[in-house]
Formats: C-alpha cells, structure tokens, sequence
C-alpha cells in the first residue's frame, strides 16, 4: 500500500475506496438479483409475469412498502430500529378510516392520523431514550400496544372509505401508455420522496449525521452532535412514514381491516437489510434500499403469479434475507482480508 | 519440596507494539512476588499470558520444570493457576457457595446439587479464612471486598498452587485492605506462589518478598523487597531515551492571558479540583489511570455531570450543558479512546475530518462537497496523515495517522478552537510518529492555542508540557514546573499517599 502523503493525482483516486466500492457492489448485486428473478419468473410464467397489468401491480404493492422502508431505513442508518411500523400503520389507517366515517372531513382526518404516528415515533423515542430501552424491546412493545388498540377501534368489522379523494389517491394511474396502465398515484408520492430523501441524505448535514451518529454515537457526542435529539427526529419520522403506509393502504383497498399491514410489517427492515444497510448502523444508502425493495417485491409477485401459496412468500422472504446477511458476512471477511 | 513457576524468555507483540520482550524470572512457593512498572510496561500482558488468555509469540511457562501448554481455557484452572483480575469473575446472581463452587457442586444420589453438603464445605473455607459471609449471600449484594473475598475462597477451592492479583486493592478501603495482607499471609504461609500487581508502593514494601520489574516489556531488575527502597525502586521504573527528541522540540515561549480557569470542581469522580491554563501553555496532566485526568477532561468539555464548581472560559463563566456549547466556545477533545470515542472507524477519513464543522462547510441546504475536500487535503497536508486518499476508510490507517485525522478535525482554518484537550493522544503510537505529534502540540501552542495534554507517560508529559499538574484519587496532589519537574518528584505525587 502507499505511504505517500496526499499529492495532486493521488486525489483522482479517491472515488474508488474500499469501502463505497464494496458497498456499490452490493447494490450491483442486489440488482442483478432483481433481474434474474425477474428473467427466472418469466421463463417460468411463460411471460405471464411480464405482462403490462403486471408489472403495475408490482409497484402498486410496492407504494406501501417503500413508505415503510423509508423511514426505518433511515432510523436504521443511525443505528437503531423500529419493529411498530406494521402496528402503527395499521392502527394510522383504521383510525383514518373511523374519524371519516364519523364525519370529519379528509384533510383534518389525515393529519389526525399523521399525528397518531408522531405519537409512536414519540413514544417509541421517549422509551429508547428516556428510560435506555433496546429498540427492539421498546418497539416490540409499542407494536403491541398498537395492535391492541387496531382490535379495540375494529370491532372485527371491516370499515369502509368513501371519499373519493382517497380513491383518488390508492388508485388512480398516472403516466399510462399504450396497454400499460399507468403508476398508482401513491406510487409515484412513495418513490418521488424516497429520491428527494436519498438524496438529501447524501447532500445534507443532517443526513450525514445520521450516518455520523450511525457509525459512532460516542464519538458524534463529542463533535457536537447531540444522538438523543436525532434519535428522537428520526423515530418520529419513521412514525410518520409508517402512517403514510398505513393511510396508502387503506386508501388502495378503500376500506381498513384488521389485517392491515400485518403481512408487510417486517418489509421496510427486509428491504433495508437487502439493500445494504447494516443492523449496527453508519452505512448503505436510499439506493440499496429501494433495490431491496425491487427484489423483495418482484419474487413475491413472481411466485403470486405462479400461483405459489402466501406461505411460501414469507419462506422465501426469509430466504432472501439470509442470503443478504450471509453477503454481508462475506463482505466483512472480505474487506477484514484486505485490511490484513 | 515447594513449587516454582519460572517464566521462560517471553515475547509477545501486539501490532506496532513490543509488549513483552525476553522476559524471564521465577517465583518461589511461600513467597510474594511482586510486578512493578508504570503503565504499558507489560505487567497485565504477562498475566493475561499466565491465565492463558494471550499466548505468547515465543517462550514458555514452567511449573516444577514441566512446560505448561494452554489449549482450552480451562486449561489454566487445571494447572493449579488462579488470577483474580480487576473485572470480577463471579455470578452475581448466584450465591456465595454457587460462586466458590462453579461446575463443581457435590451432587446427591439424584444427580441434583447437594445444598446441604455445598453449604458446609462453602463454610469449611468461609470459616478458614474468617469471613463474616452467609454462603447463602447473593454475591451481587456483596460489597466490592467481599466479592473479591469470594473470588481468593474460590481460587482456594481449587487447591490452585499459583495466585495471581491484579491491583487487587484498587478498590478496597484501608481496613479491607489490611484484610486481604492477612489472607494473602495464610495463603502464603500453606506454601502458594503469588503474584502480586500494584502501582502502590507502599504495599509492595508491606506484603511482598521479591520484585520484578518491568519497562517497556522488558524485566528491568529483580529485587529482594527488604533489601531495597522506595527511590530504587522508582529510579527502576523509569529513565526511557528519547532524549533529543525532547531537547529539539521548537517551543513556544510566548504565554499569554489565561483562557480557562476551573475553580472547585466537583464530580462523582473528582474532589475539588482547581486549575488555570493560558493561551499558548502546554498544560500537563500527570497521573496513573483512574487517577481522574480523563474526567477532568470530560467534566471541562460538558460530557459529564459536575455537582459543584465554577469554569470560566475565555473571561466569561461558562456552563456547559453538553459537549456541543463546549465547541461553540472554542473548547476540543480528542478522547483517549481513539477506537471507541474519537472515530468512525468504517467512514472514510474526508468525514472524520469534518464531523464538527458540518454546519460551517454548508452552502444554503447542502453540505459544499468541495470546500469538504479542501479543508481536508489542508488537514492531511498540515498534519502529513500518510494515506493515498483522503476517502479511505480510517479503520486502515495506523494508529498514529488515525490520531492525525483526530487533530486536523479540530485545527483546520474553519473552526475557532481556544483549548484543545488531549487525552493520552500517542497511545500505541510509534516512536517517530510519537515525535511528530510532539511538535505539533508545540506549534500549535505557538498559535495561540491552550494546550492539555493528559499522557500516562511520565517521560513524555514532564519533557511537553510547560507545566505538569499531577492528579491522585481525583484530586490535585502537585503543581510542577518543566524545570523543576522530574520523573522521581513527578512519580511520588502520583503514587505515594
């Protein structure tokens, strides 16, 4: 290795670090793995899987879940991690359903909802911070508390959406041609703002403390950056991506049920891991999340349109993340190996 | 008849550090031998390779001639060798007789634990060495003495030949200590080896029979303790060469107005502690560890509580209620952990570099990615960090460019530090580079800068800084002078009572 110290073309090389290489790899991989899957599928559907209507309910499954992945991506960014998503989402979109059926009208409903995730986001911050809980248990616990209060306001009911707004909203396909019908409006919401977070994540100074606080709360402390209130800011955001999740949903079915969101809520954690984000934090990217993303969805679609059972999604989802961790395992030898 | 356990030529290095280097002595059964040396000197390492925690590079350990080979951790138990280390090796949520008895409890016919016979062989021992201890005691309940009580009864119980203790007063008051100088009497008198670690000296002169030396992981001498005193023994420890390092650092002569004074301070770890430094002063902080110069540091800088006491910085009376309004005025710290507090060992060094000034290389919404790599090129030129490119990942740096990073965080054109606080800033840190950092601290003061420089090397602190303040049990015990100080008058104040 050189022991040169900083000169004029040494400087042209630094967009090729270990680290940034290593971690595009995984992207690279991760999108590879989408089109192979998406290849093996439609091999095995005999095209089926690639047919226009098709591939528009992919992403429309996907709107959900890159609300949720967003925000716990992030959380987990810098180093903790939030298990509530599914509950609080649910209980955000129940609770929209109900304040509209009571009369109140769209947009006071929204944010009402809205606020019911800032209130987990708080709770859930408050529980991490306040009285030192891991993530895990302090989230488990509200993820709980949630669902509890999903049965008490459902009454094992269904609850029906009539404003068309909402409709509107779920539904509605934008930028269509041709035979292809187009993107769902929520959709396009989901995606548009986990671009304008990818890249402000990269550009900002707060995004890059919540990489700073990620890759070493200690060390952040003492350059002034205080972990407590990003921790805070970044578990209510979750909250509130969650919400949007869970608002999305109900919106799509136009109704809210009790199930909710209980098949997706390990999702958004699924598609950040996928994507390279790291458990203990300070590393991956909006990127490798949304590709986690692709490729979560995409094999659980091919095998909807196999006409594979949902219990096999879940072992497939399972398998997926096992073959990611064991990636990262590799990864971190690898990058050990090179050190020594 | 008695046993001797001989250390044969040890070596053993840890990356870009000679910890133990051709060691070799013997320790007698009935006797008490004591390790002496400052810190780094090799004493733990030696300990760890006896309890078979480090294997040694090359040599061995002999028990009665016969080579000790260690392949399982057990392996040490088996031989008879006990080390009651400083962290506790106990359950604290099992009783006093589960602890002296681990994996070894009298079993009934049944196959379960015998309570009744467990008892009375936990109190066979108990009463040997007149303990005022219920085997029935949760040992998480037990005071700090008691416990380590319980860990010589389980060292005992196994009919171990060889005891090893690490600074096992460290902890205990003075009655409790006197306690444990009767137990390791007993012990001695049954004819065990025991080794015994201490920085104080007066309780090597109370308990021990030899000594052993260490500098630098190198045995220095090997002493009878009734045939030596107090001066031999800290002229031993000491006198390293760096000699012309230190009579060609290029000072700073001009000291000017004083820039922090710290009046009465008080914490859960320090008593009363006062101090002024000034603008271009190399103030050092002399002290062993634990001696309170780090939470000095950390209590000054806002990163922990104070229950009393006044700091006045830069003429106005400051609190500070977390670290960030201590780099609002103009105070920095780089910790003396550079692993787990200084940095991002996984982000590269461009970010390390700039992790307190995020906010002044901002244009409007977003960081100025190129005003980013400016200042950082500045800190790697200014500081020559050895590193191909300024976005590599700091973890593959050495420990002294690693350091580097940590300064240049602190002293490049955009940030307004006043006071900059070093803490123990070339641990494990090569010679030449030791150097390097040396001047720096020099040339920074000659910029106006505070300086503190806390180090646990006696050599390096009194031959930096202008003025040596030498900390004990959390308090103040001396004010010396770079003139005036030495390693022996430096030494006393940090370790006689």
């Amino acid at each position: 290795m050189s022991n040169q110290t900083l000169s004029p073309d040494t400087v042209q090389k630094q967009k090729f670090s270990l680290l940034s290489l290593l971690m595009r790899k995984r992207t690279l991989m991760m999108l590879l793995l989408f089109f192979v899957i998406l290849v093996i599928f439609a091999v095995l559907s005999e095209g089926r899987s690639l047919d226009p209507r098709n591939l528009m309910n992919i992403l429309n499954m996907m709107a959900v879940s890159a609300f949720l992945t967003q925000g716990v991506a992030l959380l987990m960014i810098s180093g903790k991690l939030d298990l509530s998503t599914g509950a609080n989402g649910t209980l955000c979109g129940m609770f929209l359903a109900f304040v509209l059926r009571e009369g109140v009208p769209l947009f006071p409903a929204i944010l009402l909802a809205l606020c019911v995730g800032v209130l987990f986001g708080l709770v859930n911050a408050a529980l991490v911070n306040e009285l030192n809980m891991a993530p895990f248990i302090a989230t488990l616990a509200t993820s709980l508390i949630g669902t509890g209060f999903v049965i008490m306001i459902a009454q094992n009911r269904i609850i029906p959406i009539r404003d068309t707004t909402m409709h509107w909203f779920g539904s509605h396909m934008l930028l269509g041609f041709r035979n292809f019908p187009g993107v769902p409006v929520s959709a396009l919401l989901a995606f548009l703002l986990m671009t304008i977070i990818g890249i402000l994540l990269h550009m900002t100074k707060f995004g890059r403390q919540i990489y700073l606080v990620g890759g070493n709360p200690q060390a952040s402390m003492l350059c002034g950056i205080n972990p407590k209130k990003m921790s805070y800011i970044l578990f209510i955001i979750c909250g509130l991506f969650s919400s949007a999740a869970g608002i999305t949903l109900v919106a799509r079915l136009q109704s809210a049920n009790m199930q909710g969101l209980v098949a997706q809520r390990f999702q958004g954690i699924t598609a950040a891991v996928l994507g390279g984000i790291i458990l203990g934090g300070g590393s991956g990217g909006m990127l490798g999340a949304f590709v986690g993303l692709l490729v979560l969805n995409t094999f659980s679609n091919g095998m909807t349109v196999m006409g594979i059972g949902p219990g096999w999604h879940h072992v497939a989802s399972g398998g997926l993340l096992v073959f990611a961790l064991s990636l990262e395992f590799l990864q971190k030898k690898q990058a050990e190996k090179t050190v020594a | 008849m008695g046993d001797i356990l001989e250390f044969k030529n040890i070596c053993k290095s840890y990356p870009g550090v000679r910890a133990l280097q051709d060691v070799s002595f013997s320790a007698k059964s009935g006797n008490v031998l004591a390790l002496l040396g400052e810190n780094g000197a090799g004493k733990s390492t030696l300990l760890r390779i006896l309890s078979g925690d480090v294997s040694p590079n090359s040599g061995k350990i002999t028990i009665n001639g016969e080579e000790q080979i260690y392949s399982a951790p057990n392996d040490a138990i088996k031989m008879g060798i006990s080390v009651i280390s400083q962290e506790r090796q106990l359950v604290p949520s099992l009783t006093v007789m589960e602890n002296i008895f681990p994996g070894a409890q009298p079993k009934t016919k049944l196959g379960t634990i015998d309570k009744k016979k467990l008892r009375s062989e936990s109190n066979a021992i108990i009463d040997k060495f007149a303990m005022p201890i219920d085997p029935d005691d949760l040992v998480g309940r037990l005071s700090v003495a008691h416990q380590q009580m319980v860990e010589i009864m389980k060292a005992y119980r196994r009919n171990s030949r060889i005891i090893a203790f690490d600074e096992p007063t460290a902890p205990l008051t003075e009655s409790e200590i006197n306690v444990l100088f009767g137990l390791i009497d007993q012990l001695k008198a049954e004819g065990k080896i025991i080794i015994y670690v201490s920085h104080r000296l007066a309780e090597i002169f109370q308990v021990t029979d030899e000594i052993v030396v260490l500098k630098d992981g190198l045995l220095v001498s090997q002493l009878t303790t009734s045939q030596t005193n107090e001066n031999e023994l800290i002229k031993a420890m000491i006198g390293r060469d760096l000699g012309d390092t230190y009579a060609n650092l290029k000072r700073n002569d001009q000291i000017g107005d004083v820039i922090l004074e710290v009046k009465d301070l008080n914490t859960n770890k320090l008593k009363d502690v006062s101090f002024t430094i000034r603008k271009g002063e190399v103030l050092g902080f002399a002290g062993l560890i634990g001696a309170g110069r780090t939470e000095v540091a950390r209590a000054v800088f806002g990163a922990d509580m104070i229950s009393s006491g006044e700091i006045h910085f830069d003429g106005k009376k400051v609190t500070f209620k977390e670290p960030k309004d201590a780099i609002k005025a103009g105070i920095a710290l780089c910790p003396e952990d550079r692993k787990d507090q200084g940095l991002l060992l996984f982000r590269t060094i461009r970010e390390n570099v700039t992790m307190p000034i995020l906010s002044r290389i901002k244009s409007g919404l977003f960081l100025n990615k190129k005003l980013e790599r400016e200042l950082t090129e500045e800190a790697v030129r200014q500081y020559t960090i050895r590193t191909p490119s300024i976005n590599k990942i700091t973890r593959e740096l050495s420990g002294g460019n690693q350091q580097k990073v940590i300064l240049g965080r602190w002293t490049n054109s955009r940030n307004s530090t006043k006071l900059l606080i070093l803490d123990e800033p070339t641990k494990g840190i090569d010679v030449g580079t030791k150097a390097e950092i040396y001047q720096l601290v020099c040339d920074l003061a000659k910029s106006g800068l505070a300086v503190i420089f806390i180090s646990s090397e006696l050599t390096e602190v009194i031959n930096v800084a202008d003025r040596i303040i030498v900390m004990q049990n959390g308090q103040i015990t001396g004010t010396v002078m770079r003139e005036e100080a030495t390693e022996e008058n430096v030494l006393s104040l940090a370790m006689l009572v």
